[in-house]
């Protein structure tokens, strides 16, 4: 009896991470397919072959410029994770550890903020931007990227929540100033949050797709990020030659994307559940 | 609200107390900023004030002051050519730009807003040093000032930078959106070339009319309902799934818990917008999943118990209204349920053990334990995540963007006539409106709206949970 269920049991959750493979194994097969287009009779390719790759990554043309896109959104990612991580550090320190006239409204003002469609703003920043000649560069998507990021600062105070006061009021009284106790006490103690926020920052960039869309509008390709790049390999003129290829890139930007997404899910899963056990 | 009102009745008797009884410095510093610095021998704080006066005044006359006087009519003079004597050439006279004056009219208000307040908190300040030095108590040099930002003072030196992105990205947009939806904006009337001016809760009254021509009234209806069907399955559907995912992984009896974890998570990992394209491909009309359909006969078997029209080859998985609303539920399963299952992990691991064991002990069954402890306490602490989850899914774009984007073409003329779709929610017919119409009025005022409906649910959700609070059931 026990036998049985334990093999039922095992039968059923294989059945389920074969559907929740499927389009991976989709992705990864068609990815390494001879045939440039979609193969609609078949689950597995014909002939198989590396070929997409090399295409890919050594024979750019107007349509598929992957290593340029590649090094575009590794740029901005860069910079507006630097940026977003500091911001959101800063500001979740500040409303955790601090207590000052202004914390309680501040806090509540972001909340209604988080309420508004985030691209509804969006107009008008583009028009902000356009004023000073910042749509269609890489400077006016970090802005956008990493400007309002204070506004996701919860997680990281959910953390710093959880680091003990006392320990804090021992290095004041030490005589420590407030910066010294967040950069030489706090901070090193919260490698964790700091991981999180590093690499979900830095992500961002990467899974991004309307905000870059609206903002490197030019049609110029060579200016585009990842996401929007691989987006416009599947128009319909472009679909049948391309699809292998579009395959090709997302399983090359899915590999490091996977590596960070797994490291940060831990960090993930602590923050959220560890913020709201404390109200 | 009283405390509000006391405090602002509080800064103004400062201000009045000051004025009065303030010296000649203080008296002075309602003209130049500085000087009741310069007369507590603070010099370079009297010169980095006296500084941004002279700035602030400068920006209130050059900028802001031709902004706000054209903030009424948002601009008079239409664009148009003007043949110039001088140059002998036909040239582009001198245009009001209304989104330009409603944007920098905006930003130019908000600056003189602040400029009055500091003018005025600079009063007290003054006033406070003057009670300082009359008392013969030490007064701060620039260096303590300045190494204050560091202690006392941190959390301005933490704050200063991300409030300054959030109100340039977030605020200020907002509010100049805020105002469009007041506003004749749209395909009409796009600056530079036209104007645009306000026209009171028209827009408003259009989102709620229906007519043969405008069917903004029809669509919103038929998208609201949609988007809160979406919202209510796609957060409870990945919600239940991913418990009970976690719960088959999780159980004692499981072998290899960390092999299907990393299985599950790694299709998560893949951006969604290649795997959400994917999908769309994998599921077309002309896509693999059909020629396999027709082969095992799943087509033909549909067709006859009615569930797809005779006249159609294939399934419409993602080109017919129902059929796509179902799988964009059933694929966004496919992306939330690993999230969850996660999240769930994390948490059914904190589970007070000795809950359960005193279950067991007390008689209970597997079923019952599930839905007096472990339910209670999932809803327990993912409950502020819940509601946060149902407001994202009102506002998620990605999903129903990459499926349906280029593929699903409404044939409802109704929709079709406010650029609506079936599958729209409210805010990719936003996005829709104002990427490929321009219409940006009714885009702003469905943001408008969006918004209401998010808040007003949030307030609603979160005052019910912390009336049932349970706070002490699992401490």
């Amino acid at each position: 009896m026990n036998k049985l269920n334990s093999i039922i049991r095992h039968a059923f959750l294989t059945f389920l991470a074969i559907i929740w493979l499927i389009p991976i194994i989709w992705l990864v097969c068609t990815s390494l397919s001879g045939y440039p287009g979609i193969n609609i009779s078949k689950f597995f390719p014909d002939t198989w072959t590396l070929n997409n790759y090399k295409l890919l990554l050594w024979d750019v043309d107007t349509v598929s410029q992957f290593p340029r896109w590649f090094m575009n959104t590794l740029t901005i990612a860069i910079f507006s994770c630097m940026i977003s991580s500091s911001f959101v550090l800063m500001v979740s320190y500040a409303m955790s550890c601090m207590r000052f006239n202004m914390r309680k409204p501040l806090m509540n003002l972001m909340v209604i903020l988080n309420l508004f469609p985030g691209f509804l703003s969006m107009i008008a920043v583009y028009f902000i931007l356009k004023s000073f000649n910042l749509t269609n560069s890489h400077i006016g998507l970090i802005l956008i990227y990493s400007g309002s990021s204070g506004l996701g600062y919860l997680v990281a105070k959910g953390f710093f929540d959880t680091v003990p006061v006392p320990l804090r009021e021992a290095a004041k009284l030490e005589g420590a100033s407030e910066a010294k106790v967040f950069l030489k006490i706090v901070l090193p103690l919260s490698r964790p949050i700091i991981v999180y926020t590093v690499i979900s920052s830095f992500l961002a960039p990467w899974m991004d797709f309307i905000f870059a869309k609206i903002i490197l509008n030019s049609g110029i390709s060579s200016d585009w990020t990842v996401s929007i790049g691989l987006y416009s390999m599947l128009e319909k003129t472009l679909i049948n030659s391309y699809f292998a290829r579009f395959c090709a890139g997302g399983v090359l930007i899915s590999i490091p994307i996977s590596i960070l997404f797994i490291i940060m899910q831990k960090f993930y899963v602590e923050g959220i559940t560890g913020g709201s056990v404390k109200g | 609200m009283k405390n509000i009102g006391r405090k602002i009745a509080k800064f103004f008797s400062d201000i009045g107390n000051a004025v009065v009884k303030g010296d000649i410095f203080v008296k002075l510093s309602l003209l130049i900023m500085g000087a009741g610095y310069f007369g507590r021998k603070q010099y370079i704080k009297g010169i980095i004030t006296t500084i941004f006066q002279a700035a602030a005044a400068l920006f209130t006359v050059i900028v802001a002051i031709p902004y706000i006087s054209k903030f009424s009519t948002l601009g008079t003079v239409e664009r148009e050519m003007v043949f110039n004597i001088d140059t002998m050439k036909n040239e582009v006279n001198n245009y009001d730009h209304s989104f330009k004056i409603l944007l920098f009219g905006m930003i130019g208000i908000i600056a003189i807003v602040v400029f009055v307040f500091l003018y005025l908190w600079n009063i007290i300040k003054v006033r406070e040093l003057q009670i300082l030095s009359q008392r013969g108590k030490h007064i701060n040099s620039f260096r303590e000032d300045v190494r204050a930002l560091l202690n006392q003072k941190f959390h301005i030196t933490l704050l200063f930078f991300p409030f300054l992105g959030i109100t340039l990205f977030t605020i200020i947009p907002l509010l100049v959106m805020i105002m469009v939806a007041f506003t004749n904006y749209d395909q009409n009337h796009m600056p530079p070339s036209s104007l645009f001016t306000w026209v009171g809760f028209n827009n408003f009254k259009q989102l709620f009319t229906s007519t043969i021509s405008v069917t903004f009234g029809y669509s919103f209806t038929k998208i609201l309902i949609w988007t809160l069907i979406w919202a209510f399955f796609a957060t409870f559907t990945t919600y239940i799934g991913g418990i009970l995912l976690a719960m088959l992984i999780n159980d004692k009896k499981t072998k290899a818990k960390k092999l299907w974890r990393t299985l599950f998570i790694i299709a998560i990992a893949v951006p969604q917008f290649v795997t959400l394209l994917l999908v769309r491909n994998f599921f077309a009309d002309l896509g693999i999943v059909n020629t396999i359909c027709s082969k095992i006969g799943l087509t033909d078997f549909l067709k006859t118990i009615g569930l797809v029209k005779d006249s159609l080859t294939y399934i419409p998985f993602l080109s017919d209204p129902n059929w796509a609303k179902v799988m964009i539920i059933l694929i966004n399963m496919w992306i939330g349920i690993p999230y969850l299952m996660l999240i769930a992990t994390g948490v059914l691991m904190n589970i007070p053990a000795d809950l359960k064991e005193s279950a067991k002990i007390d008689g209970a069954n597997g079923i019952q334990i599930f839905f007096k402890i472990t339910m209670p306490y999932m809803l327990f602490v993912t409950g502020p995540y819940l509601v946060t989850s149902f407001v994202a899914n009102i506002n998620n774009f990605n999903v129903i963007y990459l499926l349906t984007q280029d593929v699903f073409v409404t044939h409802n003329q109704y929709l079709a006539n406010s650029n609506a779709k079936e599958t729209d929610l409210l805010v990719t017919w936003l996005y829709r409106l104002t990427q490929e119409y321009y219409n940006y009025k009714m885009a702003s005022v469905i943001g408008i709206v969006v918004f209401i409906i998010c808040a007003t649910f949030t307030l609603f959700a979160f005052n019910s949970m912390i009336k049932g609070d349970k706070e002490e059931e699992f401490q």
